[in-house]
């Protein structure tokens, strides 16, 4: 295991207003470097919450979410985060959202064109860094923002339901250019999700969260080797992990005998 | 909220403040002169404001000369504003409709209809005034037109961009074309065609106090002209107490209003409310 | 395709018979028509109610050779360009940074509720008392009426940009001036240009009624005044027939910026 990135102690949120609710309540999870960490549970169970305030979107109303020994406070492009919505910007060109994020940093034209040009490549869309976001399917827009973040390279990629709004072959499909992906680019990734299949294919390590006010109520090892391609859903170990996941969110019965 | 209520205490006081920096009671009159003056247009005798300032123009003798007040003349000018909407509304919906619904229609009707938008109301008083002399027609006619241009738009858009969805979802369900009208596409354009009508509201006040301050014998835009615009009032200086004041029960009618309208909008399409979550 | 060039031929046959009927009417009118009309105080002789092709000719001749007519445009377009100009300066800056700082937002917010429904035309008396009778009132007049609407437009489309557009910039790192060139300006942009349309239209209503503001000879307000009080109907038709042209061609621009501005956006079928 690789040295500990971020660490979370006693989380606690509470939404206020009108019909106050806690959505996480004392949460503690560990995240270690370059590690694939899925997190699923129930609707509702505070996911979105969760990955938001590790992203600093939002600030806890209690405990504490540190990243490499800094709590965190606001948003930064370490770390990168990949929405549930179609985050695009539709006014921008592919190339444009490509390198929306290098400007920030303030990279000369050339650099930005540079790591551009390599991101177009590896999402599989030469041809289109011209193309507004309405020529694009649904599925390529969404590689185009999971490019984007990479494009300045966080040291971890919150993905937040990413493929939540898709059809289920291009999920399928993208989730498979996920795992190549990060399989040629290790990095730490959280990824918050509902299906259950999605995290088994991607992570090394599943954490099951109870319904609200969301906990850790479970981790499940996924030992499967890599590369993992789609096959690999067919297979019955495969099947164990997803028979174990299933019981711990109260799908099903129990263990398989 | 009590943001809101700060910035209305924070405004009326630096008026205050300005009022009296700028030590012209007949540019600026001070707090108290606006309320005797709301006073004096509500009951309909002269209340002298403490202090004793009495504009030179003499505009609030020769209103209450003529029984005008300030309630009254807001429900002479609201009378017109709910004439116009009814009639000009009732119209500008049916036009509406029928460029939505049917294409030859519209490919007829639109050039026309743009053409008449283009003409601001206000600019056809004069005109109407020489067909049908100088009355209360040709102070309702503008007012009318004026909503009937405004609520065109949205209810054709209402009407002819309905979710291809419901209507196919109809049709497959087998219903006759009259049905389909009455029962999917009136329902569904409705939001538009309220929201058309609650904008119209905005526009038949605009109208109205145009044609009253041009031509009105009463109402609230003659009220804050006394006695019209060709007159030499507006050249030798109005009361600006009056016309504060005017514009204050002017803002509130408005906006109570609209209040009404938007409630009545809502309760009408309840089913546009989002979904609880 | 072809339902386009439909659309157009049918809108053609329209107009063309629409100008047709206004003559026959205006020809057969003229004889039935009261020539002597009774406005108010006085009987007016020799008035034409619907003018024939004739009359509106020579008049229009006329108003061109005197150039009244050229004057007029060229010194009401410019008021309410003015006006407009200025009106949407303050109405968008004011809109945007109210929702933009929300607290500011909050401050002013139950002034802006308040007044929207207040037309501009009433500030008139005030607005003279105040800035005198020259151009500074009928500039300032159009611009009230601009700023209220532009200001709305502003509001609405700042306040309205999806969570997720500003949420996704902050975590790519932007600093708070790229947000607003990046995202903020284009989000919001729709909005406060088709706020435009109305203010334009909103503007030349106003224009009529503030050019009757200690009135001067060449101004299409006072044009349309002065015909309509003798009465000239001629001219008067004339008169009107400008300003809707006028009219036109600053909504066709409206238009046309809309459009350009917004290509991005997903185009509705059919």
């Amino acid at each position: 295991m690789g040295k500990l990135r971020l660490r979370i102690q006693n989380l606690g949120y509470s939404y206020t207003g009108r019909r106050p609710t806690r959505a996480l309540d004392g949460v503690a999870l560990d995240v270690f470097d370059n590690e694939f960490l899925a997190l699923v549970g129930p609707v509702g169970c505070g996911k979105t919450t969760f990955i938001r305030i590790v992203a600093g979107l939002l600030a806890p109303t209690q405990g504490t979410v540190v990243w490499d020994g800094v709590p965190i406070r606001t948003p930064s492009p370490e770390r990168g985060y990949v929405f549930q919505e179609d985050a695009v910007f539709p006014w921008m060109t592919v190339r444009d959202n490509l390198e929306f994020g290098l400007l920030a940093k303030r990279l000369d034209t050339a650099a930005r064109a540079t790591v551009t040009r390599a991101l177009v490549r590896l999402i599989g869309l030469e041809g289109y860094e011209t193309a507004y976001p309405r020529e694009l399917s649904a599925g390529m827009s969404k590689m185009v923002e999971v490019a984007r973040v990479l494009a300045t390279d966080p040291s971890i990629l919150l993905l937040d339901e990413p493929f939540a709004s898709l059809d289920a072959q291009t999920r399928a499909r993208l989730q498979g250019e996920l795992a190549t992906l990060w399989e040629q680019r290790r990095k730490t990734v959280l990824l918050v999700t509902h299906d259950v299949e999605e995290a088994i294919h991607l992570a090394d390590r599943i954490i099951v969260f109870s319904s609200r006010p969301g906990r850790v109520k479970a981790e499940v090892a996924v030992d499967l080797p890599r590369p993992r391609t789609l096959e690999l859903r067919l297979s019955p170990a495969f099947s164990a992990i997803k028979r174990a996941v299933w019981a711990e969110l109260g799908l099903t019965g129990g263990p398989a005998p | 909220m009590i943001l809101g209520f700060a910035s209305v205490v924070g405004i009326v006081a630096v008026y205050t403040l300005l009022a009296h920096a700028c030590g012209r009671p007949d540019l600026l009159p001070p707090l108290t002169t606006l309320v005797a003056t709301l006073r004096s247009l509500v009951s309909g005798q002269v209340v002298a404001p403490p202090g004793g300032h009495v504009h030179p123009s003499n505009q609030i003798a020769y209103l209450l000369a003529g029984d005008v007040t300030l309630q009254g003349a807001l429900l002479a000018s609201t009378t017109r504003v709910l004439f116009g909407v009814g009639v000009g509304g009732a119209l500008g919906v049916l036009a509406g409709l029928a460029m939505g619904w049917n294409r030859t229609v519209d490919e007829y009707l639109h050039p026309i209809y743009v053409l008449v938008r283009s003409i601001p109301p206000l600019a056809l008083v004069t005109y109407v005034m020489l067909w049908f002399g100088h009355g209360e027609a040709h102070r309702l006619i503008p007012v009318a037109y004026a909503v009937f241009t405004t609520v065109v738009i949205p209810t054709y858009h209402g009407v002819r961009d309905v979710s291809d969805v419901y209507v196919r979802a109809a049709r497959s369900l087998g219903a006759s074309r009259r049905s389909l009208f009455t029962r999917v596409v009136l329902p569904a354009a409705s939001p538009f065609v309220l929201s058309g009508l609650r904008y119209a509201l905005i526009i038949a006040w605009m109208t109205t106090v145009g044609v009253e301050m041009l031509m009105g014998e009463d109402g609230i835009g003659h009220l804050i002209v006394a006695g019209g615009l060709w007159s030499s009032r507006v050249e030798i200086g109005v009361d600006p107490a009056v016309v504060i004041v005017g514009v204050l029960g002017l803002a509130t009618v408005g906006f109570a209003m609209d209040v009404a309208a938007r409630t009545l909008a809502d309760s009408l399409t309840f089913w546009t409310r989002e979904r609880r979550s | 395709m072809s339902g386009r060039s439909r659309t157009v031929s049918r809108g053609a046959v329209a107009l063309i018979v629409l100008a047709l009927a206004y003559g026959i009417v205006a020809e057969a009118g003229g004889p039935i028509l009261p020539r002597r009309i009774w406005v108010g105080a006085h009987y007016i002789e020799d008035v034409e109610l619907i003018p024939r092709y004739a009359s509106l000719s020579e008049e229009a001749v006329f108003l061109v050779r005197s150039g009244i007519l050229q004057g007029g445009i060229t010194v009401s377009g410019l008021r309410v360009l003015g006006g407009f100009l200025l009106g949407a300066l303050v109405g968008v800056t004011l809109g945007g940074t109210m929702a933009w700082a929300t607290r500011f937002g909050y401050l002013l917010e139950p002034w802006v509720v308040l007044f929207r429904f207040t037309p501009a035309l009433a500030l008139l008396p005030l607005y003279v008392l105040w800035f005198g009778l020259g151009e500074a009132s009928k500039i300032l007049l159009i611009a009230t009426g601009v700023a209220i609407v532009t200001l709305h437009g502003a509001f609405e489309g700042v306040r309205g940009i999806p969570r997720v557009y500003l949420d996704s910039a902050a975590s790519l790192g932007a600093p708070r001036h790229a947000v607003l060139r990046g995202i903020v300006l284009p989000a919001a942009l729709p909005h406060v240009l088709s706020s435009f349309r109305i203010a334009g239209a909103l503007a030349w209503v106003t224009i009529v009624v503030a050019e009757l503001i200690k009135p001067t000879m060449p101004s299409l307000g006072y044009l349309l005044a002065l015909s309509g009080a003798y009465p000239r109907i001629p001219t008067l038709v004339v008169a009107l027939a400008t300003i809707g042209v006028l009219v036109l061609i600053s909504d066709a621009l409206a238009v046309a910026a809309y459009q350009r501005a917004t290509g991005w956006m997903r185009r509705r079928n059919g």
